[in-house]
């Protein structure tokens, strides 16, 4: 049945719209920004990009299955702080605070996940939730910005190799993992449980252990964004991923995954991230008077989003 | 004829527990208590009072929560503490100071916060964005117009007349501003109970389907609905003005999770369709009163966020269960 | 003798207010292709969900091979060899077929990644049987949701098959086949028949059935009413059997009817319909006029909803039209289809008509509040208690109070709830898609009476129903739809409830029952 009792199954923009999108990106800001291809400029845009990248990663898995995440930014924000203050400038201590970091992801991914499948919570509220649990905690480790990270990490974020960025390695490496993980298992049923949750159960997926597995990855995700993050500004802020949640949903928009979940990948959501981070830099380089950046910025999200909506709106009209 | 039956949907009458609002008033009372017995001279008169004027604040741009919430879908307005801020600033600025120019700058405040609530009501009807999404995005464009707006420094001041309304004492040495309070509030439960705007409202949060097919205009009540959220809003934030005289740029951004949680508390359903204003006041006085209690027992910010998280996500799994995919 | 594989006894399910099985059973054993047969809403899918396991039921027992079974779920269902393909498909349209096929049971290689190679393999030798079906080239790797309804029905089979259940459940699984796949269908089937498998097979098709089955469990109103050997039956004993042994036609004189409650708003009108289409709906024409109850009959999900929803604005409507007393009805917006005089009472209660959580009051003002507005806003709590009164006076709705949530209503005068508010609204086209679903036999007849009042009153009335015998007391003429179009039209003379089976189940007019 058409109509009023249609239920909107997820609208999505084609992986061609999300290219194009890249590419007026990429030429704008060539264009407006004068060293835009040396390496200097390469490393230090890439730098800048990863953060996005790898939370946009996570919230593509729990979109996929159906959910979204509104705490990942606070998940990165507490990952980043407590990694911060084990690290403390010491070398020493960096395998242990990435450990701490990854752990911190992970639990906290774990507590949403929980809360969604076996409490049954409304996924969006129950994220909301959350992430005044993982902000605060994060204000206790980390009250003020401050820490730092051994330079030792921060200069090889920013290194090359063979003249190729680390930071796009990095990418790269993001992208592989989640080619990785879309052979597994998991990922197949996340597809099925947001595609149909109710024909995935009487195809013997198990849908709650599946919603769970979908946010504890969304947690890796964060915690990778917050090493990616202390690597590239060298210290910890407790405010630093309230940005980011936000853009991550944008991001997974631009990238073509259909907010109703089942469909896309974190392919179009890398693209999604850099196309955002690309705008903050025309932004930047376009002279927008300082006063003025946010609303941009704001507004560019903003009709992100609404890109989604607009085949709904034909849609509507042709009906 | 047989006997009455629970019938559909029944997961959510189960998960109605009856009795919100006088549970929750009973909260607030031991709340009280506690706050006696930790701290002697916390439920003195002067103090109450005081409570009282903070979460008078909280209530009146709770009343656009409770709207937007009862409308169902997953309705809900984040952007309501950063309207009313934004509000305040442009009636500090149209104010200066003078009271000649209180009614074009309520007015102006107002207009512009019906404007956000429109651009909210149409992203969440007709480009079917989420309102947790949507909302939450409109937060970021409402800080850029304020740093647009104000260059990074908020400017002006309020009325006298505005202030002495808010904070000049009437009788038994209550501020005026608990008299507006109750005033906004009989005007939201006036607006729910009493008028096909919120029957309409009711009967879209209860059965979107429903409604459409009883001739309800489904999205030009869930347009209103935000839109009168910011206008909550937008209000809230002038009495804000009011109160502090001068405005800064994050004046009222504190509010957005206790506008939730208030509304929640108050025994109004996240699905939509149940609930009204007298739970939501409540709400906004328990909310108010444990964060004066978490303040006396020195318990710091970062703390009282984790512990505001927590409050909601018990208050969830109280009432806001979603259906088993078994039946 | 070695126990049967299936018993089930005793099953209830009660959804709500209504009691879906109220102690239905079967009995079968392997090798065996049982067909499971009963009116519209006589609980045989139901039946099948319990047996596959999603749906858990309030009593009975399930035993196989003569052991007691639970089946808690469908992993259980799936551990006791049960397969089911539902009516409903289950399909998920975004994988593609071969996921779809292995789904839940994906075989993988260490630490649980996919083998793509070897869910292939599997889904293709599934598949293969199907061959016929697709024209020799198997779609394994196009997403799901891109093949056409059969497709994916046949898609859903080889999902089951794939299980390699010893208890195969097929729930109107030819619904949406072509001819030459239920062809391909019935010959995988005899071949699991003679590898022992036991098919329980589901259809409103008697032809099909009398195909293909060995015995049939005939269910009504929720319970087993008997197992027949299709060797030894016609075609006329099974429909006596699901139609039941009660050829009394209620006498239609209003005399011994309940008083007809006077409501309508008085006229005459004319409803004209012209080429309609929709989806599921094609090419529908006719004229209904004031005062007359157009029936509309046929098997159940043949278009007759969609052809009401369309008549109120809740359908995208592809061609044609519908004109009221000469001015063509809205077609996009309900709103303005209840504003232009059109009333649907539609078919899902719970989920289309009712506000479940909200007091009897709202629920009957909705509709009309806005002509008893001050200024279409400011409502008048006593001008509101009046309206509900009175509509539950006239409609004779057993209520507490008026402040009491609907829910707490038995099915009937939830249905009464329904109709009265759109009465207050003095509609002149009545739309009632199944109206006395789930409804008690008392408050049935208080309905129909409303009914005949309402086309008495003047009102252009047309009338859904999965009760033929609804049909037969209410309608002066009925609209056999099939497949979303007018297949036959029954007058006044014509309406029986044996016509109304046959003519439902496309058999030839005049075969003798």
């Amino acid at each position: 049945m058409t109509g009023v009792l249609d239920r909107v199954r997820g609208v999505q923009l084609s992986g061609l719209a999300t290219v194009a999108m890249l590419v007026v990106a990429v030429a704008v800001n060539a264009s407006l920004q004068p060293n835009f291809w040396d390496s200097y400029a390469l490393t230090s845009n890439f730098a800048t990009f990863v953060p996005l990248v790898a939370i946009a990663v996570g919230q593509t898995i729990v979109v996929l299955s159906g959910g979204l995440d509104l705490s990942l930014g606070a998940q990165v924000t507490l990952a980043s702080v407590v990694a911060v203050r084990i690290v403390d400038g010491s070398l020493d201590r960096y395998p242990l605070a990435v450990a701490a970091a990854l752990g911190v992801g992970l639990a906290c991914g774990a507590l949403n996940g929980l809360v969604v499948a076996l409490l049954r919570l409304q996924p969006i509220v129950a994220t909301f939730a959350t992430s005044f649990v993982y902000s605060g905690l994060a204000l206790v480790v980390l009250p003020t910005p401050g820490g730092s990270v051994p330079f030792e990490v921060t200069t090889a974020y920013r290194d090359s190799v063979l003249g190729v960025p680390v930071a796009l390695l990095l990418i790269v490496a993001l992208a592989l993992l989640w080619l990785v993980l879309r052979r597994h298992r998991v990922m197949r049923h996340v597809y099925a449980v947001g595609g149909d949750a109710d024909a995935a159960y009487a195809s013997l997926v198990p849908v709650a252990r599946t919603r769970v597995w979908a946010y504890v990855l969304g947690g890796l995700f964060a915690a990778l964004s917050a090493l990616a993050i202390l690597a590239n500004t060298g210290s910890g802020d407790p405010f630093v991923g309230n940005e980011l949640t936000l853009a991550s949903v944008a991001a997974v928009v631009i990238g073509g995954t259909a907010l109703a979940g089942g469909r896309g990948g974190a392919g179009g959501s890398v693209i999604g991230a850099i196309v955002l981070a690309l705008v903050a830099n025309i932004i930047f380089f376009a002279d927008v008077p300082t006063d003025y950046r946010q609303l941009v910025n704001g507004a560019v999200i903003i009709l992100a989003l609404a890109l989604a909506g607009i085949p709904a709106l034909q849609k509507r009209r042709a009906a | 004829m047989s006997a009455p039956l629970l019938d559909t949907p029944r997961g959510r009458l189960a998960a109605w527990r009856p009795g919100p609002v006088a549970l929750a008033g009973a909260v607030a009372v031991a709340l009280v208590i506690v706050g006696e017995l930790v701290s002697p001279g916390f439920a003195g008169y002067g103090q109450l009072v005081n409570l009282m004027r903070v979460a008078a604040f909280l209530g009146v741009i709770a009343i656009g929560q409770t709207i937007v919430i009862i409308a169902g879908g997953g309705g809900v307005d984040l952007s309501v503490g950063k309207v009313a801020t934004f509000s305040a600033i442009i009636g500090s600025r149209v104010m200066a100071g003078d009271d000649a120019n209180i009614v074009p700058a309520v007015a102006l405040s107002l207009l512009v916060a019906a404007a956000i609530g429109l651009v909210n009501g149409l992203g969440v009807t007709l480009l079917r964005i989420p309102p947790f999404v949507m909302t939450l995005g409109m937060i970021g464009v409402v800080q850029g117009l304020i740093l647009a707006y104000t260059g990074g420094q908020a400017e002006g001041r309020a009325a006298p007349a505005l202030t002495s309304l808010v904070n000049g004492r009437v009788i038994f040495d209550l501020p005026g501003l608990l008299f507006l309070w109750l005033l906004l509030g009989l005007l939201a439960v006036w607006l729910l109970r009493r008028t096909t705007f919120g029957w309409n409202l009711f009967a879209v949060g209860a059965n979107r389907t429903a409604a459409s097919l009883t001739g309800v205009r489904v999205n030009r009540t869930l347009i209103l609905a935000y839109v009168l959220s910011a206008t909550f809003a937008g209000l809230a934030g002038i009495l804000l003005l009011g109160y502090t005289e001068s405005v800064f740029l994050d004046l009222a951004d504190q509010y957005m999770l206790p506008s939730v949680a208030a509304v929640v508390i108050g025994g109004t359903l996240l699905a939509g369709g149940i609930g009204g204003y007298a739970g939501t006041a409540v709400g906004a006085i328990v909310l108010t009163v444990l964060q004066g209690l978490l303040t006396t027992l020195d318990i710091g910010g970062a703390w009282r966020t984790v512990v505001n998280g927590v409050v909601l996500l018990v208050l969830l799994s109280l009432y806001g269960r979603q259906r088993r995919l078994r039946s | 003798m070695s126990p049967p594989l299936l018993e089930m006894s005793g099953v209830r399910k009660r959804y709500g207010g209504v009691q879906a099985l109220d102690g239905a059973g079967l009995t079968a054993v392997r090798g065996e292709v049982h067909a499971l047969l009963g009116p519209n809403g006589s609980g045989k899918s139901t039946l099948d969900k319990t047996l596959a396991g999603t749906v858990v039921p309030d009593a009975g027992t399930i035993r196989i091979d003569g052991a007691e079974a639970s089946v808690g779920g469908p992993r259980d269902a799936h551990a006791l060899g049960v397969a089911a393909v539902y009516q409903q498909l289950s399909v998920v349209g975004d994988l593609t077929v071969t996921q779809n096929i292995v789904l839940g049971l994906e075989p993988a290689r260490r630490f649980g990644f996919l083998d793509q190679r070897a869910a292939r393999d599997r889904a293709g030798a599934a598949l293969e049987r199907f061959a016929a079906a697709f024209a020799g080239r198997l779609p394994l790797d196009r997403p799901a949701g891109a093949l056409g309804p059969g497709e994916q029905q046949i898609v859903e089979v080889a999902k089951a098959l794939a299980r390699r259940p010893r208890i195969l459940v097929l729930d109107e699984a030819t619904a949406s086949l072509h001819k030459e796949q239920v062809d391909v269908l019935f010959d995988v089937v005899r071949e699991l028949r003679a590898d022992g498998v036991l098919v329980l097979f589901t259809s409103h098709r008697l032809d099909e059935v009398f195909a293909l089955c060995d015995r049939a469990t005939v269910l009504r109103n929720g319970r087993t009413v008997g197992t027949v050997e299709l060797a030894a039956t016609d075609e006329d004993e099974l429909v006596r059997l699901m139609v039941g042994d009660a050829p009394h036609q209620a006498p239609r004189t209003p005399s011994d009817a309940p008083a007809t409650p006077s409501v309508a708003a008085p006229g005459t009108s004319t409803l004209e319909v012209r080429g309609l289409s929709a989806d599921r709906l094609r090419d529908v024409s006719f004229t209904v006029r004031s005062g007359e109850v157009l029936g509309l009959g046929g098997l159940q999900g043949q278009g007759q909803s969609e052809l009401l929803l369309a008549l109120f604005g809740g359908a995208r409507v592809t061609a044609g039209e519908a004109v009221l007393d000469g001015r063509p009805l809205p077609r996009s917006s309900p709103a303005k289809a209840a504003r232009a005089g059109v009333a649907l009472v539609p078919g899902d209660r719970g989920r289309q008509g009712m506000f479940a959580v909200r007091p009897i009051q709202e629920n009957l003002s909705l509709a009309s509040m806005r002509r008893r507005a001050t200024g279409r806003l400011a409502l008048r709590a006593a001008a509101e208690r009046r309206a509900a009164t009175s509509m539950v006076e006239r409609l004779r709705i057993k209520i507490g109070s008026l402040a009491d949530p609907v829910s707490t209503l038995s099915g009937g005068n939830q249905q009464k709830v329904v109709i009265g508010k759109w009465l207050l609204d003095r509609p002149r086209v009545v739309l009632l898609d199944d109206p006395t679903k789930g409804v008690d036999v008392a408050a049935k007849e208080e309905i129909y009476a409303i009914i005949r009042g309402l086309a008495a009153d003047g009102a252009v009335v047309i009338l859904n129903s999965s009760d033929n015998r609804e049909l037969t007391e209410l309608s002066d003429r009925v609209l056999v739809l099939f497949e979303g179009a007018v297949a036959e039209e029954l007058g006044a003379d014509a309406i029986s409830e044996r016509r109304l089976v046959s003519s439902a189940l496309r058999l030839a007019p005049g075969e003798k029952l």
